[in-house]
């Protein structure tokens, strides 16, 4: 197994009229070939801003990125060019993503062209090659985005990403508009492309279920702070920080005959705006002591399971 | 001989009888073969068509369905807020603690939207008013369906705003200042401001975090104990059904696929889009690789399907399942569903 992506503390602040913002502060993972790593956090947590900062749609304030072993960081104009064939992005909202006027063929088109790897004649075989791999029927082909429902949208959208034939896609949200129906055609076309095109995932979402089945690996984020990254399983049979355990609590479970024991987070949450040192969660977090508030180390509690809490060993191991 | 096995069904048809009668009187909204339509460039679409609901007082109902079954369209016709010029009610009946909502007057429905029966909307964004405060918007409930003061008013709505979690304090903020979580807490604390007995949450909690989530439920759940309020709760989260109703009411294009209680529907699933949707979950304790969608499409509202709605997508179906309409057939008591291969 090789390392696809990996960060290292990577940072991203935004200037605001208050202060500087940081929705991404210190975060460090490794994205392996192939597999899926799962962000999970609530709104604002900065999931989406680590996603766009990693294929450069926003540049970091810090830290590095490390593409199959090169580091990107920061790439010229040309670079970048090259490097945005091999790193693809979904959002949530395919309408949105979709220029209204444009008919399914000629959106399909249109990223195929970009790529200046097909001639004129290649494109209309290429359309239907890439229409099939998601799954869209050739009758379609002239349908706009209005007249589609919000599977197919994203499925168009899927085709788009793939047109350049990329190594590396971030799904933001990809399947939150969608219903659980059509949520599950889609999170098993991206599976299926996944496995026959070797793609490796950073998969962003709030629904903890949906990231349980598609990932490999999770990352938990809490106020722009990594709090615990972990193999799939073991984070949700064996959490070790406090916010991972209050969140995976306020799941509802389709579970009728065990009630659930959800630990209830009092407290608002603290401002990102110029933020004190140390753990973010401490306002909310009972198990707060005073090391809490010291900037908060990295520690590898069980192999590949990560923890950014200074009790963790000791209330868990 | 004869005259024996006549009285016999006589009895069994007074039980029968009396067993319908109590559960009448359980009822407390009861919808009766409801049929809403919206036309739109011409087209007619059905989007509830046929829908047969009953509350009990005090409880919470589910109503389970995807994006346009016809879940809010059932909400709004019992508020009476469907759109005047696009929408009609071409039948049924909707009779919330004896009176028929349907043949009142414009102005004594006024009398019953938020003091007797209140809604909850999904976009807390949406149903706050960006330029008046959370104190005054609260109070404005209050005032309008009690004589009293505007001091009355506004120490009522500082009240409900700490029943809710919120300082009284923040009485005086604008929607802008307060987080998502706390909007919704205050379109809440509006909703329940004059003691609803009958709540209509429509997706309240769709556009909150999950851990926000679990407190807005939580502090329903509370309000509604304290206050006996009943409740319809809209969601497509059968997680959110699971963990808050007692009863549910499966909807497929506009129509009642499946009810019963909570453990009819989740024990024993019988409908096969009930099944359907059960299959296509992601379940964080299982380590199926692949999951179960539900072939096709929801069907186009202008043109529904002839026999079972649902046929088009379904493993079961057999030829006879697209003709003639399918009945709702009650398979253990209380427990309806709406299938032919399913059998009583």
């Amino acid at each position: 197994m090789s390392a696809l992506l990996e960060t290292q503390n990577l940072k991203k602040y935004f200037k605001t009229s208050r202060g500087l913002l940081h929705a991404v502060d210190d975060v460090t993972f490794t994205i392996q070939k192939g597999k899926t790593m799962g962000i999970v956090g609530e709104s604002g947590c900065g999931k989406s801003t680590l996603g766009r900062t990693l294929i450069h749609l926003l540049e970091s304030t810090g830290g590095r990125i490390r593409f199959e072993g090169r580091d990107i960081t920061s790439v010229s104009r040309r670079e970048l060019k090259k490097l945005r064939e091999e790193m693809q992005i979904i959002f949530q909202d395919p309408f949105s993503s979709l220029n209204p006027r444009y008919t399914v063929e000629k959106a399909i088109q249109e990223a195929l062209r970009l790529t200046g790897r097909y001639s004129p004649s290649q494109i209309p075989k290429e359309t239907d090659r890439l229409m099939e791999l998601v799954g869209i029927d050739q009758r379609l082909r002239t349908s706009y985005p209005h007249e589609l429902d919000g599977g197919r949208r994203q499925r168009v959208v899927i085709a788009r990403a793939l047109a350049p034939n990329p190594k590396f896609i971030v799904c933001d949200e990809p399947v939150s508009a969608l219903d659980v129906s059509i949520q599950a055609q889609v999170l098993n076309l991206l599976q299926d492309l996944q496995e026959n095109m070797g793609l490796t995932y950073l998969f962003i979402t709030h629904d903890l279920s949906v990231v349980k089945h598609i990932s490999d690996d999770i990352c938990v984020m809490y106020l722009g702070q990594m709090v615990e990254t972990s193999p799939s399983d073991e984070l949700f049979t064996m959490p070790l920080h406090p916010y991972t355990k209050a969140l995976l609590s306020a799941i509802p479970t389709i579970d009728i005959h065990t009630p659930m024991e959800n630990i209830p987070l009092e407290g608002e949450l603290t401002s990102p705006v110029d933020p004190q040192p140390g753990c973010r969660f401490a306002a909310r977090c009972k198990y707060v002591c005073e090391a809490c508030g010291k900037p908060q180390q990295l520690e590898e509690l069980r192999p590949g399971h990560f923890v950014s809490c200074c009790r963790a060993k000791e209330l868990n191991m | 001989m004869e005259e024996l096995k006549r009285s016999e069904q006589l009895n069994v048809k007074d039980n029968v009888n009396t067993k319908v009668k109590l559960k009448d009187q359980d009822a407390f909204l009861k919808i009766n073969h409801l049929v809403v339509e919206y036309t739109s460039e011409g087209e007619v679409i059905h989007a509830v068509n046929d829908v047969s609901l009953s509350l009990r007082r005090g409880k919470t109902l589910g109503l389970v369905g995807e994006t346009g079954a016809g879940k809010t369209t059932i909400a709004k016709a019992v508020m009476r807020i469907l759109p005047e010029r696009s929408s009609r009610i071409p039948g049924g009946e909707i009779e919330f603690n004896g009176r028929d909502i349907l043949s009142l007057s414009e102005k004594q429905m006024q009398k019953i939207r938020g003091e007797q029966v209140s809604m909850i909307f999904q976009d807390p964004m949406t149903a706050l008013d960006p330029v008046k405060t959370m104190g005054q918007q609260i109070a404005e409930v209050v005032r309008l369906h009690n004589d009293v003061s505007k001091k009355e008013a506004a120490v009522r709505a500082e009240e409900m705003l700490e029943l809710v979690g919120i300082p009284a304090s923040r009485a005086g903020e604008y929607p802008h200042q307060f987080s998502g979580g706390m909007k919704q807490r205050v379109v809440i604390a509006i909703a329940l401001a004059c003691r609803p007995k009958l709540l209509l949450a429509d997706e309240p909690t769709t556009a909150l975090d999950v851990t926000i989530q679990a407190q807005v439920l939580r502090m329903i759940n509370d309000l509604k104990r304290k206050l006996n309020t009943s409740m319809i709760l809209i969601t497509h989260d059968l997680g959110v059904v699971a963990q808050n109703c007692d009863d549910v009411s499966v909807i497929y294009a506009g129509e009642i696929v499946e009810s019963g209680t909570k453990e009819d529907i989740f024990d024993h699933p019988s409908h096969p889009y009930t099944i359907g949707l059960f299959d296509a979950l992601p379940k964080l304790d299982s380590g199926a690789s692949r999951l179960k969608p539900i072939v096709g499409l929801p069907p186009n509202p202008t043109d529904l399907p002839t026999g079972c709605r649902f046929h088009p997508r379904c493993p079961l179906a057999t030829e006879a399942c697209g003709q003639g309409k399918v009945p709702m057939k009650e398979l253990t008591s209380g427990h309806f569903c709406r299938c032919n291969k399913r059998k009583e």
